[in-house]
Order: structure tokens, then C-alpha cells, then sequence
């Protein structure tokens, strides 16, 4: 289980999009059957990170969840797994050295950062145990968490990523 | 306090008397299964029901870290020879407090509010605990013990900000309170009277409670709640 040891777990948060992060956005929007073409809102600090994912985006989850709903039909994984749990570990060290460079010492904000890896990591290995196409929308969102990014969901008719 | 001496590693836990060894090895136990239930009825579930994806994500963090304590526990369990179908949540009735159906995001802030911080003096107890290995575990889970009471409080404050939010959670504490005492065992508990006959507990389950009981009054009541009235004869 080395998903994590390779990546550039939020290392680029806030750096400015590029073509291909870009199409995997719209991909993954497209994916969960939301509108491809959603304006994408970059935000710029932890401090509007945590502002926008402070608001609810019922839509967004739900389109999550019906799918992860359904993946977990054919495939279960252990939360307890030690090897699982120590990856979660990587996560929340990749998000607070992530913080601390930006001067972010909020312990819960890190946490909720941690969180969302996690939950996508899970989402991840779900759609990998299901024998999901490489084109799954929970893997390209896991693809723009590999390359640093923290994506934040839909909120305001906006897909918002830090 | 006990004198008995520090025991610092598993090989020298097996050189010790087969009283002091059962005792450990019912506070493992103990320990590895109420951070599996716990995480398993409340904390997972908390994320589908947490109102937006910043209490959703935090919720995730803080089943990760249950289970993790879970683990942490199991692996000691294992060392000193817990037989595993003795921490088979399928063999072993769960504890009052956690058969309570997790119903609302409100319900389980106070869960997090005050069930966490029954779990903090539990864990508070063990930090001088005679058992170098059972001791670690304690001040290593200690402080992520310590964060989710507050994200408990936390959440709660921000709950009672309206009239209806401050229902909701003191309903929630009506609710789950008056499970709460009874975590800390039977008042004149022979168990608890070897635990700290051999230093690996410091308090009785009595002075827990009653201290419990002052810190969830002092925790709740600048919030405007108020603790139903309880009375405790065990």
C-alpha cells in the first residue's frame, strides 16, 4: 500500500492551474454526471480554503456518495487495516508541513486537509478493489491530490480547488 | 499511590503475577474495544451526517485517529496474549453508551463533547500507569483524545448560537449524559481496587465519576446547558 510515499501530497496548493489540471477537472465533473464546463474558482490560501468548504455542497457530496455507495456494493476494505492507517498518518504529516510553510497552524483546518486525502484515498482504493476503468472520477480526483492539489467540490454553481 | 515497581517491556510483564497480568490484559481490552466501537457507531457514520465537507473531512480525520488508537491498543493486546476472538466486536456486547443510535450531526458533537472527555480521564489515568507499554499508549493517544473533545465543544458552541441549535444539542445531551457515569464502573469495584493495588490505575471509579461529572457541568454550562439531573447508585 506506497500510494502515498511517491506523491506531491499538497504541494502545490495555490500554484496556478495548468491545461491538464484543467481537463482532469472537467473529466472528473463529467464523470459524476455534474456539468463539465463548471466555472473552476483557485483558491489562493488556507484561509479561503477553509471559508469555502465551510459552506454546504449537498450536491456535490451526493454525486460522491451515490457512487461510492454503489462501489462498496461489490468491494469492502478494512478502516482498521494498520498498513491503511499508516497512510493516513503520511497524509496528515504531508497537510500540516504543507500548512506550516504557509504559516497555517490551525490544527483543525490540517485536520479537515488530512480528512479529505483520506476520504479520497479511500475513494481511490474502492474504485481500485471494484475494478474501476483508469477513467473513474474517484481516480482522477485522486490523480489532482497525487499532483498537490487539495480539490475543495462544487459550491456556488463553482468548482472550487486549492 | 501503589509502589509497585515499573514494568517496562512485555518480557517482563510475563514475569509477573498471573493477578496483575489478567488485570492489564482487561484494560487492553477494554481499551481496543471501545476505540473500535467507537469509531464504528459514531465517528464513521458522523461524516454522511456532518453538515458540510469541512465537518464532513475533520469527522473522517478523527475516525482515522480513533481507529488508530484502536490498532495501537490491539497490537499491545496481541503482545500480552488477549486471546483475538476476545476483541471481536461480533463476540463482545459493546458498552451502554455506544447501542445509542447516532441519529444527527448534534448528537454526535456532544458525543464528541462529552463521551471524549470521559475517555480523556480514562486516559489521564493510565499516564503514570505501572505498565511502561500500556503508558505510552496512553500519552501517545492523549493528546488527539484531548483534540476531539474540543471538536466537540467547539462544534457545540457554534450549535448554540440559535435557539433551535441549542436544542438540538441539549436534547442530545439529555439524551446521552445519562449513559455517561456508568463508563466508569461499579462504585466499591474489586476489579478497580487490583488495578490500583499494582499501580496501573491511580483512581477509583468513584472518584472518576465524580469527577467526570463536575468537568461535563463545567464544560456545558457556558454554553447555556444544562446536565439532566442524575442519580447514580451503582
Amino acid at each position: 500500500m506506497s500510494l502515498v510515499l511517491d506523491e506531491a501530497w499538497f504541494s502545490t496548493l495555490g500554484e496556478p492551474l495548468g491545461d491538464a489540471e484543467r481537463a482532469e477537472i472537467s473529466a472528473y465533473l463529467q464523470g459524476l454526471g455534474l456539468p463539465a464546463d463548471l466555472p473552476v474558482h483557485a483558491a489562493s490560501s488556507w484561509q479561503e480554503a477553509a471559508k469555502l468548504c465551510r459552506q454546504p455542497a449537498g450536491a456535490w457530496w451526493q454525486a460522491e456518495d451515490v457512487e461510492r455507495t454503489r462501489l462498496e456494493r461489490s468491494a469492502h476494505l478494512d478502516p482498521a487495516n494498520a498498513e491503511w492507517l499508516q497512510v493516513t498518518e503520511r497524509l496528515h504529516g504531508a497537510a500540516a508541513v504543507a500548512a506550516a510553510r504557509s504559516g497555517c497552524a490551525d490544527a483543525a483546518l490540517i485536520r479537515v486537509a488530512a480528512g479529505a486525502a483520506t476520504y479520497a484515498a479511500y475513494q481511490q482504493r474502492l474504485a481500485r478493489a471494484a475494478g474501476a476503468p483508469p477513467e473513474h472520477p474517484f481516480l482522477r480526483k485522486y490523480a489532482l491530490y497525487c499532483g498537490g492539489r487539495w480539490p475543495l467540490g462544487v459550491y456556488d454553481q463553482r468548482f472550487a480547488i486549492f | 499511590m501503589s509502589a509497585y515497581p515499573t514494568v517496562k517491556t512485555v518480557d517482563e510483564f510475563k514475569q509477573q503475577p498471573a493477578e496483575y497480568q489478567d488485570a492489564v490484559r482487561k484494560i487492553v481490552r477494554s481499551h481496543a474495544l471501545n476505540e473500535l466501537y467507537g469509531a464504528q457507531v459514531f465517528d464513521e457514520p458522523a461524516i454522511q451526517l456532518a453538515p458540510t465537507p469541512y465537518a464532513k473531512w475533520l469527522s473522517c480525520r478523527v475516525a482515522m485517529e480513533e481507529y488508530h488508537h484502536h490498532v495501537r491498543f490491539k497490537e499491545l493486546a496481541d503482545q500480552i496474549g488477549v486471546r483475538p476472538e476476545e476483541m471481536d466486536t461480533k463476540n463482545k456486547r459493546p458498552l451502554n453508551i455506544f447501542e445509542l443510535p447516532l441519529e444527527s450531526w448534534e448528537q454526535f458533537c456532544v458525543i464528541k463533547m462529552l463521551g471524549d472527555l470521559a475517555e480523556i480521564l480514562q486516559v489521564e489515568d493510565l499516564l503514570h500507569c505501572s505498565f511502561v507499554p500500556l503508558r505510552n499508549i496512553a500519552r501517545t493517544t492523549m493528546p488527539e483524545e484531548k483534540f476531539h473533545a474540543q471538536f466537540g465543544l467547539d462544534f457545540c458552541v457554534d450549535l448554540v448560537e440559535t435557539d433551535a441549535g441549542r436544542d438540538k444539542v441539549q436534547r442530545a445531551v439529555n439524551g446521552f449524559y445519562p449513559e455517561v457515569p456508568k463508563f466508569f464502573g461499579a462504585s466499591g469495584s474489586k476489579n478497580n481496587e487490583i488495578f490500583r493495588k499494582y499501580g496501573i490505575k491511580l483512581r477509583s471509579n468513584e472518584d472518576m465519576r465524580a469527577d467526570y461529572m463536575a468537568r461535563a457541568k463545567s464544560t456545558v454550562e457556558p454554553l447555556g446547558i444544562k446536565l439532566p439531573e442524575l442519580r447514580f447508585d451503582a
